[in-house]
């Protein structure tokens, strides 16, 4: 897509990549943040890298393994919230752990019966290896995240201002709910490859919470957030490949470091000291 | 048929040991104004969630707006607005009553539809009606307790209910609001729509037939008729509070 203004093909689609993957993955942000289910990200990250962790154990396409374990997942979350009467926080939590373990019990078998599998690009992710195929499905995904926002934008609204609220309106709560989990698990699962599966965490909460500190509405941060992630990762990229540094970690850095400095900036919490 | 028909109803939380609503009947029809009242923990707040259907009946028929709540409690809660006992908005929760108040019309509206300008429209007859035009432009997190409370109950105006359930509507009021709102609910039920309110203060209740009833310990105690002077009166008797 970006090939006529990019010579270089290895940056070219590491460009594509992040930019698609940060875009679909603020715009959910944006709803988590508000819903206090940020640990959704850290949860579906890691069911994504045990799902990657079974495709390799089994032979099989890691990727599609790892879409298909953190859709369980998904699907997991609000049945068993709902069934334990516990907050979504706490499944996620449990989930989690249940993830991680299967992962690495995978990866210390593997090692055991000698045949290595190496976790590294799970963990923190791959830009310069990245098949077209990949990006096509970031670039369907980012438009899925963006048509879900807008088709379902009062439905979510609603759920965001207050999930019993919109619940006792008529709502129909859970459905959107769960159609929310699941497009995650589908943005985390295919940006494993790009960020790494510890990384994507701050693609999920960071721009949101950049966002949160300068805008008084839900519509200018759904439009500020994947804004200032789509600067901040093609500027990642660029330094990248310029200085020769790890992309997917760089992004986070510098995603951090707007945070500190918009939590600096931010005039929503300055407090009018005037008298008259 | 009544707008509310609950027949022999009961509803238990999960893990409960015993009914939280038992063997509970009750009618009531248009433009009746309900006051339910009754100590702490006898079950109105749960009588009115298992009207709409938020919490689930384990026993009984429950038809509300000609519909089984038990299979269309989603449906139920298009028609039916709730004004919940307790909320909390923290400071940065960026929603503008405006938008707030608009939501209340997104259940009716159903899922792929967007709001049109008579959905505007009713929003902003709720506005105008609770008093809050000065309002809408503020994010609700920032307002007093007393303000939020006006915005949730024109939320719910907004949504131009069948039936009107209001639990504790006045507990950040002042008495001024309170009076004001009464005459409010009154409008309201004068065109046709019942309200069943839950309150623990009785003050400023509008000069109208009242249906009163008074729960204890998950059953009606007492259902009939009053004048709205009358009705702390029967509570503190049926509770058997001294005054």
């Amino acid at each position: 897509m970006l090939e006529p203004l990019i010579q270089n093909n290895v940056v070219c689609h590491a460009l594509e990549a992040m930019i698609f993957s940060s875009i679909a993955c603020s715009i959910l942000g944006v709803i988590i943040s508000r819903m206090n289910l940020s640990s959704i990200g850290f949860t579906m990250s890691h069911a994504a890298f045990a799902g990657a962790a079974i495709g390799m154990f089994l032979g099989g396409n890691a990727q599609v393994a790892a879409i298909a374990f953190s859709m369980a997942v998904a699907a997991l979350i609000g049945p068993v919230s709902d069934k334990a009467k516990m907050a979504a926080d706490a499944t996620l939590a449990v989930l989690f752990a249940m993830s991680m373990a299967v992962a690495i019990f995978l990866i210390s078998y593997m090692e055991y019966m000698g045949k290595g599998l190496s976790a590294s690009a799970l963990l923190f992710g791959d830009v310069i290896s990245l098949y077209r195929e990949e990006i096509y499905a970031l670039a369907s995904v980012c438009i899925l995240s963006i048509f879900f926002v807008l088709v379902f934008y009062k439905e979510i609204s609603a759920i965001m201002f207050n999930m019993k609220i919109a619940e006792a309106s008529g709502i129909r709560v859970k459905l959107v709910y769960y159609i929310l989990l699941f497009i995650i698990a589908i943005s985390v699962a295919l940006s494993l490859n790009i960020v790494g599966g510890l990384l994507i965490f701050v693609l999920l909460v960071t721009p949101a919470s950049i966002a949160s500190q300068f805008c008084f509405n839900v519509r200018s941060m759904f439009v500020a957030a994947p804004l200032i992630a789509l600067s901040v990762s093609a500027f990642g990229v660029w330094a990248g490949f310029e200085f020769t540094l790890p992309v997917a970690p760089l992004v986070a850095l510098l995603l951090t470091g707007v945070f500190a400095i918009s939590v600096m900036l931010s005039f929503k919490r300055r407090i009018n000291t005037k008298i008259h | 048929m009544s707008l509310i028909d609950l027949k022999s109803i009961y509803t238990a939380y999960e893990g409960g040991d015993k009914p939280v609503i038992k063997d509970l009947s009750l009618d009531v029809d248009r433009g009746e104004y309900v006051v339910i009242g009754g100590p702490n923990s006898a079950g109105k707040t749960t009588l009115l969630e298992s009207i709409n259907g938020l919490v689930k009946i384990t026993h009984g028929q429950a038809n509300v707006c000609g519909l089984n709540v038990a299979c269309s409690a989603d449906e139920v809660r298009k028609r039916v607005g709730y004004v919940i006992q307790n909320f909390f908005f923290d400071p940065f929760t960026p929603f503008t009553v405006e938008q707030v108040v608009m939501m209340g019309r997104y259940g009716r509206l159903g899922l792929l539809k967007h709001p049109e300008q008579s959905d505007y429209d009713a929003a902003q007859r709720a506005i105008e009606l609770v008093g809050i035009e000065d309002l809408v432009h503020k994010t609700i997190g920032t307002l007093s307790g007393g303000q939020q409370q006006k915005t949730m109950i024109a939320h719910n105006i907004a949504k131009e209910p069948e039936v009107m359930m209001l639990d504790e509507p006045f507990s950040n009021l002042d008495f001024y609001a309170r009076e004001y709102l009464q005459g409010v609910f009154k409008e309201i039920v004068r065109k046709g729509v019942p309200i069943l309110m839950v309150a623990h203060a009785f003050d400023g209740l509008p000069d109208i037939p009242i249906h009163l009833i008074v729960m204890n310990r998950g059953r009606i105690t007492y259902d009939m008729s009053c004048r709205a002077s009358e009705v702390e009166d029967i509570i503190r008797k049926e509770c058997k509070v001294k005054g």
